[in-house]
């Protein structure tokens, strides 16, 4: 009985991802589509830089696909974005050189800012850097992002700064003169996200399984780091998170929360590198390589709030040498 | 000259002598450069690095030969109580509670830029060297502890227990080991880089850089970059942000974080010394005065005493011999009217009784004095 129900189970998942799968496909192969949201807005939206003196080449900073889809499922209220209560595009009120209607934020300022000054009534707006940024508080994000501060260039733009390259210098002008369809613009949004291509981070088996971290070994025994154990539950942790997704935007982002400061690379260069054993005259604020080893894991450890162990309990990492100092 | 014009004289010239060396301290204050040396080391402490493991304190025990502590260094549950620097230990690691999380801070001899301690010192057992560090050399020191209560950061420790010349003790920045090039104990045991050495103008922008590099990490402040006049060893402190809110960044509120973990942000920018420069610039003179002040009224006193004497004397020696006369006069006339006899006899009663009068009257001056 327990054995036909399991059959039962299986028959009827394997039916419904048939059906996914056609589905998809036909969608692919017909209009494509993101699907519907529960508000009833547009799934997705490119949102153009709108101004009062638009560019008549259509010239401007590359569009934003904004994925109304996804975000709505984060948010518990309208209002999270949608400050004024008004479900209006930004656009409305927050134009490229600011206007009266809000309050002369510039769309820039409205998207990007990080210094928010709380409102003493009402909801207090965020911007789309200000929330992402928050989202890297949680226990999942907060280990590697509090060692390490994620590199804002052009990579980084244009994580949303991207259009589908099927927009044409017409659709442009339109859009920054505020003048296009819903239909089209949806359109466009819906080409760009479906065809938005994705970094495929690389395997916890690309790493080693295991690194012996001796080099120091003096007073305690060289630590044997169990590499791809780390890699994996980080990665374990946030493979289903969009936003990591989107922003981890080569294989290798997650390798550069440890391995910093160097080109992004599967084959990263050591610690001792860059990290001497005693201080660089050349380079003082750099980290002595112990000092090296115990900020990124200690810094990642507090980051994620793993008690333990303790940051002085030695000898749970390496044990202490057999002839003791004392 | 009377003694008291004598007195007035010498009293408003010494009162304007002291306000001349005053005025000129304070003159001097604006212009006052204690030797400010731009190359001078210090060490930057990080509180948000520090683990509180007292590697620290272990290696300054080791490199300055101290006498070891009774409980051991492994013993982390000591930095829970307050300790000061002592004789015996020059650094230590407190645990503080800012706004709920723990936070470890060291404990030593900040090497004030321009240190109250040698100020405070009239045996100038203390100097500011250049390349940072504030040293002690007792051999002149004479037990006063006035360094001890002249720091602000309450840093030196005397040595209580020494029967025979006690010394103060503290900190000495590992001179030797700078002399040596080697860097102080305590920052070459530290296992996380909570301590940063280097030059202090170097330090002040890697302090600066780690601030904005991190927003919401720090207080927007360093002390001792300007507190009590500049110190070479400086504090970054945490910014605790528990309730999600904005962390302050102005540097007038990291005076609330700074007293959670011990520091006193109401130093002054001013060094401690500019406060006494003035007053303690009079000490010598008031050292040369005071002898010519009471010298001259001891011996103005004594000459008075002697002229009163003298005076009283002539006085007495006159009268004498003003009643001698007189009375050798009244003898002689005897002698003539009645006979040598007589005036043998009158001259004899004469005498004894200018001895029983002057017996008397010593009697009486006996009396009196009694």
């Amino acid at each position: 009985m327990r054995n036909g129900t399991k059959l039962l189970l299986l028959a009827a998942m394997a039916l419904a991802c048939t059906a996914c799968l056609t589905a998809w496909g036909a969608g692919v192969a017909g209009a494509a589509s993101l699907g519907l949201t529960d508000s009833g807005a547009p799934a997705a939206q490119v949102m153009f830089p709108v101004g009062v003196k638009p560019n008549p080449l259509g010239v401007g900073m590359k569009p934003v696909v904004f994925n109304h889809l996804i975000h709505e499922k984060k948010v518990e209220d309208c209002v999270v974005c949608h400050h004024t209560g008004d479900p209006v595009s930004c656009t409305s009120c927050h134009t490229v050189e600011g206007a009266a209607a809000g309050k002369f934020i510039t769309l820039e300022q409205a998207m990007h800012a990080t210094d928010i000054a709380k409102r003493e009534k009402g909801i207090t707006p965020q911007s789309c850097v200000s929330c992402h940024e928050k989202q890297l508080a949680r226990r999942e994000c907060a280990g590697c992002h509090s060692i390490v501060k994620a590199e804002r260039g052009n990579d980084w733009c244009a994580v949303c700064h991207v259009v589908t390259p099927k927009m044409t210098q017409g659709q442009m002008r339109k859009g920054i003169e505020g003048k296009m369809a819903a239909a089209e613009n949806l359109h466009l949004a819906e080409e760009t996200a479906l065809n938005k291509p994705q970094a495929v981070a690389v395997s916890p088996q690309a790493g080693p399984l295991k690194v012996l971290i001796g080099g120091l070994a003096d007073k305690y025994q060289p630590n044997l780091f169990t590499h791809r154990r780390h890699v994996a539950s980080l990665m374990e942790a946030i493979k289903d998170d969009k936003l990591a997704q989107a922003f981890h935007s080569s294989p290798e982002t997650v390798c550069a929360a440890c391995h910093h400061r160097s080109p992004m690379s599967t084959t990263p260069p050591r610690c001792g590198s860059c990290h001497t054993k005693d201080i660089d005259p050349a380079n003082p604020q750099r980290p002595t390589l112990k000092a090296a080893y115990h900020l990124q894991c200690m810094g990642c450890h507090e980051g994620m709030k793993v008690e333990r162990p303790r940051k002085t309990d030695c000898a749970t990492c390496h044990k202490p040498a057999r002839q003791s100092a004392d | 000259m009377n003694r008291r014009k004598f007195l007035t004289i010498l009293g408003s010239a010494g009162v304007a002598s002291t306000l001349g060396t005053a005025a000129t301290a304070t003159k001097a204050e604006a212009g006052h450069v204690f030797p400010y040396y731009d190359e001078s080391y210090g060490v930057l402490h990080d509180t948000t690095r520090c683990i509180g493991c007292r590697r620290c304190e272990e290696a300054c025990q080791k490199v300055n030969d101290l006498p070891k502590p009774d409980k051991s260094f492994d013993d982390l549950s000591v930095t829970a109580t307050r300790r000061r620097t002592s004789a015996d230990a020059w650094t230590v690691v407190n645990k503080y509670e800012v706004d709920g999380k723990p936070f470890f801070r060291k404990l030593q001899c900040f090497h004030c830029n321009d240190p109250a301690c040698a100020s405070a010192c009239f045996a100038k057992c203390f100097r500011k060297l250049p390349n940072g560090a504030v040293v002690y050399e007792g051999s002149q020191c004479v037990g006063c502890r006035y360094c001890m209560i002249a720091c602000p950061f309450y840093v030196p420790g005397f040595e209580y227990d020494e029967a025979l010349d006690p010394l103060v003790q503290k900190c000495t920045f590992c001179e030797p080991r700078l002399q040596e090039g080697k860097l102080p104990g305590c920052v070459e045991a530290c296992p996380m880089d909570a301590l940063t050495f280097g030059r202090r103008s170097d330090l002040i922008r890697i302090a600066r850089a780690r601030i904005s590099e991190n927003p919401g990490k720090y207080v927007n402040y360093i002390y001792g970059e300007h507190d009590a006049g500049g110190t070479a060893w400086m504090v970054l402190a945490p910014a605790v942000d528990g309730k999600g809110a904005k962390v302050e960044q102005n540097p007038i509120d990291a005076g609330h974080t700074m007293k959670q973990l011990g520091l006193n942000t109401h130093l002054g920018t001013q060094p401690m010394g500019e406060l006494t420069y003035g007053a303690l610039g009079a000490v010598p003179m008031i050292v040369a005065f005071w002898p010519v002040l009471f010298g001259g009224a001891y011996a103005i006193t004594k000459r008075r005493e002697a002229m009163a004497k003298q005076a009283q004397d002539a006085a007495v020696n006159e009268a004498r011999q003003d009643v001698a006369v007189a009375v050798d006069a009244a003898v002689r006339k005897l002698e003539e009217t009645e006979g040598p006899g007589a005036a043998d006899r009158a001259r004899r009663a004469m005498t004894e009784a200018l001895k029983a009068r002057e017996a008397e009257t010593a009697h009486a001056r006996h009396g009196e004095e009694n």
